[in-house]
């Protein structure tokens, strides 16, 4: 006899408040289960984890200094002393592409989480409130979004550099504090404006759009019916749904904020040398491609494998928290 | 009489990620022209699945494992892609539930209706579209013309139905199947369209097969009804018949489970305890024995065969089970 | 229909006095006027002393407050004059008119490599679903996609110009039909054409599993109409839309393309601009690119009913 012809239910409890809790099933137990199956999206994420190591620890460990230059070993092949050779300044491309990973992590990440706080706080109050206000919040976006965006962040941030430089310097005559000097903090911060100039009308109308299917659906009718107050309404039932988009779109940020860094530090207007990025060592690669191609191949290549990991991880999150389970 | 469709042994199987769904096992029935047979059975059963292994309408995840069907003297299930094409819509018409996702919302419905007559019947396009009004109007929707140049997401319910049966018909096929076409509309509006059948069917005696889960929709419209369940076909029996005398304990418990026109309102409906049915594997003993309230020892080891019933009034009633119920059963 | 275009086209003018206002602001009170930047890059500089830099910019009018010189820059802004360039004392609108057709010749064409072959390969990874080719071609376009513009254009110069000794080094615009266009062309439509093969696959797909396919193979009709008429036609709207966004995108120049092959386009032009802080020029573009943008939000929304009938505005019909 066959031992289960009943399909198994998942067994149901009521906890503490009364409210019935599932054990076994769990949204976010299962998209994490769906996600650790997803091969791709596991290499992606280790990839990733690999980076955010090297970000923080790479350049304690790396055997050469990213800045320090030996004018005797210029443009070396990668050899057992230069895993990856050595640029036109001697210094060794490895540590250089090590330091490029923080680099493009704080601004992938500040970018990404800036941007996130404040659409998140526009499109939510856009999304709840609605009427006048929402009509605002979106016209703005529309502003904002109507603009290409590598046009306005290329505007903003080169014409906002001699007032930051400006500020910067009177910065430090009050404070005194070294980070005021360096032109690294400048760039890093001009940069970060314009991306996230650019970026937050994105997430605004994600999390209004959000907001807005979220309020009108059934449960959250019948929740409010039964006199749940809102505060509860919004931490049980509008947030938890609503993160689903948003981790997917969070994941997807980081690798165009990434991208679009090394684009700008290509073209002079972002991290700018001797601070290692992987699109300024890029542009400097450029001058070398016949010669020295390993100056260009190595940053693009993981720049690429970066970009590339971000955007598996984006789909299998994407896949395992919106499961399409009978499209098999 | 040769049966118009004869099914044999049809076994169809479903690839899940975990194994394989049995959907289909083991089902044998015929049909005889100008009948209608009732299918009946809970979601899941089985019945859908069945007649589309017939069409090889399936999705790609399906697999056809074993069985014959034969039609018009050509075993349907062997046939190539080509040569069944020829037979759908123009020998064997079919209809589905959900007439809202089973037209296309992008084509018109007078090209969309267009489509068999040009395919099977080879009219050009102005015959065709003349002809397509003609079924409209048949099928009783108003200003025929004028609705070939509508979309579906314009009409109504209803009215969508009525376009589905008139597409089905288009070739006058013999065999009409109709996958539970009133599931999904209100209750006034199954009464319609079970009429229009019915007069469609007297009118250009097709043959129907009519899935259902709801038992008292077809009281008064098919000849004889198959009931299945867990992919089995598990009683068989002309309508009255089944009516009158159900005797597999799924059947009584699916009339038990129908309030009556005129009872008082005291007794309370039966339900069938228990949880529809594994489908993952092929059971050992009947399927049905969970939830059985007969179950006996010889039902938990050894599935039932469909057997002509005992000392029934009609010799075609067929039954898959051990037990008689006649003498378990209370008054 | 007329009003609906005129009213978004209304629309756009609030908006584009906002953006207007927005880096005007920007670039008068950020980086300032190209004159005064000379003066920032090298102060102390012996042949710029603070006079002189002023008597110029009194000359030019650059030192009027701001509202006077945006007031002026809005007023010739509305009899259709873009001004004057402040580092090449031209017409900004003669400047446009020539990069604006290079543009444009490159997006249009872009757009077509783009249409021509993403979705016939979207569609075909669809069909073949989870097969090899299938995987190929998704991890092709995913590798389109993934390398940056800046990276693909050296990359493919070095495989075409040394490695295969096709081709002379891409540099500079000779018309549309001229041999160095290619590689620029090629690394422009790369990742759109990725972006297009997933969307046609996924829409496709989307479409596969739809309940009215299996209807129209039940009605025994042809397999080329099933494909063309049912699973095809349902995924216009989406595709040919995105194609409108995609054209304006390329026609505002791709900055980055044009600035690593010398193609004077809109995007050279503007990267040459911002670094002077030469702000007529790139008001201008950016004027034009939200303009180009707006346009193709219109394009979507007029075709897209087009298109998809559902979308349009029509009465249910009762029994």
């Amino acid at each position: 006899m066959t031992d289960e012809t009943a399909t198994t239910t998942n067994s149901v409890s009521l906890d503490a408040e009364g409210l019935a809790s599932s054990k076994k099933y769990n949204l976010w137990r299962d998209a994490f289960a769906r996600l650790m199956a997803n091969k791709l999206a596991v290499v992606s994420l280790v990839l990733i984890i690999v980076l955010l190591f090297l970000a923080l620890f790479g350049p304690y460990i790396t055997p050469y200094d990213f800045l320090s230059q030996d004018l005797d070993a210029r443009n070396q092949p990668p050899s057992w002393q230069h895993w990856m050779g050595t640029d036109n300044l001697g210094r060794d491309v490895f540590s250089r592409v090590v330091y490029g990973a923080r680099t493009a992590t704080i601004i992938a990440f500040t970018v990404v989480g800036i941007s996130m706080l404040i659409g998140v706080t526009l499109g939510s109050i856009a999304g709840y409130a609605g009427g006048k206000v929402d009509e605002f919040i979106m016209w703005i976006t529309t502003v904002v979004m109507s603009v290409p965006a590598i046009l306005l962040a290329v505007v903003a941030s080169v014409s906002l550099r001699p007032p930051m430089g400006r500020w910067m310097e009177n910065m430090y005559f009050l404070t005194k504090i070294q980070i005021f000097r360096q032109a690294y903090w400048v760039d890093l911060v001009l940069l970060m404006t314009a991306l996230v100039l650019v970026l937050w009308p994105t997430y605004a109308r994600l999390i209004r759009g959000q907001i807005m299917t979220i309020r009108n659906q059934n449960y959250v009718l019948a929740a409010r019916a039964l006199g749940v107050p809102t505060r509860s309404i919004l931490i049980r039932y509008v947030i938890p749904n609503s993160l689903g988009p948003v981790i997917v779109a969070i994941s997807a940020g980081l690798g165009s904020a990434m991208l679009t860094e090394s684009a700008f530090s290509f073209l002079g207007i972002g991290v700018r040398p001797p601070i290692p990025s992987w699109g300024n060592m890029i542009n400097e690669g450029l001058d070398y491609w016949r010669d020295s191609p390993h100056l260009l191949i190595y940053p693009a290549l993981v720049l690429g494998m970066m970009t590339v990991a971000f955007s598996f991880l984006g789909d299998g999150l994407n896949d395992a928290l919106n499961p399409r389970q009978w499209r098999d | 009489m040769t049966p118009l469709l004869n099914v044999k042994n049809l076994q169809t199987r479903f690839k899940s990620r975990q194994g394989y769904i049995y959907a289909v096992n083991d089902v044998s029935f015929h049909v005889l022209e100008g009948e209608t047979l009732g299918v009946v059975g809970e979601s899941g059963c089985g019945k859908s699945v069945t007649m589309l292994s017939l069409l090889k309408l399936l999705p790609p995840a399906a697999r056809i494992e074993g069985g014959q069907a034969i039609f018009n003297g050509k075993n349907l299930l062997e046939m190539k892609t080509k040569q069944i094409r020829q037979v759908r819509g123009a020998q064997i018409g079919m209809i589905f539930q959900d007439p809202m996702s089973s037209l296309n919302p992008v084509v018109k419905i007078g090209v969309q209706m267009s489509e068999p007559l040009r395919a099977h019947l080879k009219m050009s396009k102005s015959q065709a579209w003349e002809r397509s009004a003609q079924l409209l109007d048949m099928v009783g929707i108003p200003e025929a013309e004028a609705r070939l140049h509508d979309y579906p997401h314009q009409l109504s319910g209803g009215m969508r139905q009525r376009v589905m049966i008139a597409m089905s018909l288009a070739c006058k096929p013999k065999i009409l199947i109709a996958d539970e076409p009133t599931t999904a509309l209100d209750v006034t509006i199954q009464a319609q369209i079970v009429d229009l059948v019915r007069d469609l069917r007297d009118e250009l005696n097709t043959t129907i097969i009519w899935i259902t889960h709801d038992l008292s929709l077809i009281a008064g419209f098919v000849d004889r009804v198959m009931v299945m369940y867990a992919g089995y076909i598990v009683e068989e029996a002309p309508v009255d018949d089944l009516y009158d005398d159900p005797r597999h304990p799924y059947t009584v418990g699916l009339f038990g489970a129908l309030p009556e026109i005129g009872s008082t309102g005291q007794r309370r409906l039966t339900t069938i305890k228990g949880a529809p049915p594994n489908l993952e594997s092929t059971p050992t003993c009947c399927p049905f024995v969970p939830r059985c309230g007969y179950a006996t020892d010889k039902c938990h080891t050894t599935n039932p065969v469909l057997q002509p019933a005992p000392d029934a009034a009609d010799p075609n009633h067929r039954l898959a089970c051990w037990v008689d119920i006649r003498e378990r059963r209370q008054a | 229909m007329f009003r609906f275009i005129l009213q978004r086209l209304l629309w756009w003018i609030p908006t584009a006095f906002v953006i207007l206002l927005f880096v005007y602001s920007m670039l008068f009170y950020g980086a300032g006027d190209p004159i005064r930047l000379i003066f920032l890059r090298a102060p102390g500089d012996v042949a710029w002393d603070p006079d002189r830099i002023e008597a110029m910019r009194e000359k030019a009018g650059l030192d009027r407050p701001f509202y006077v010189q945006f007031g002026d820059y809005v007023w010739n802004l509305m009899q259709g004059d873009f001004g004057n360039s402040l580092v090449y004392k031209r017409s900004v609108n003669d400047m446009i008119r020539v990069a604006l057709p290079v543009s444009v010749q490159m997006g249009v064409a872009a757009t077509f490599i783009v249409a021509l072959v993403g979705i016939p390969l979207g569609v075909l990874a669809a069909f073949y679903k989870n097969t090899w080719l299938d995987h190929s071609i998704l991890g092709g376009a995913l590798g389109c996609w993934a390398i940056p513009t800046f990276v693909a254009g050296p990359l493919l110069m070095i495989v075409l110009v040394i490695w295969l000794g096709i081709m002379d080094v891409p540099y500079g615009w000779d018309g549309l039909f001229s041999t160095t266009v290619i590689v620029p062309l090629l690394v422009l439509a790369f990742r759109p054409t990725a972006i297009v093969v997933r969307q046609a696959r996924s829409a496709v797909l989307e479409v596969l599993g739809e309940d009215f396919i299996r209807t129209a193979h039940a009605k025994g009709i042809s397999n080329w109409l099933v494909i063309t008429r049912h699973i095809l036609r349902p995924t216009l709207a989406p595709v040919i839309t995105q194609l409108g966004i995609i054209l304006s995108f390329m026609i505002q120049g791709a900055i980055l393309l044009e600035v690593v092959f010398g193609i004077p386009g809109l995007g050279r032009l503007v990267a040459n601009s911002v670094v002077d802080s030469d702000y007529p020029v790139v008001l201008a573009v950016v004027l034009m690119g939200s303009f180009l943008v707006t346009g193709a939000n219109l394009f979507v929304d007029i075709t897209y009913p087009i298109l998809d009938p559902r979308a349009r505005q029509t009465q249910v019909k009762d029994e």
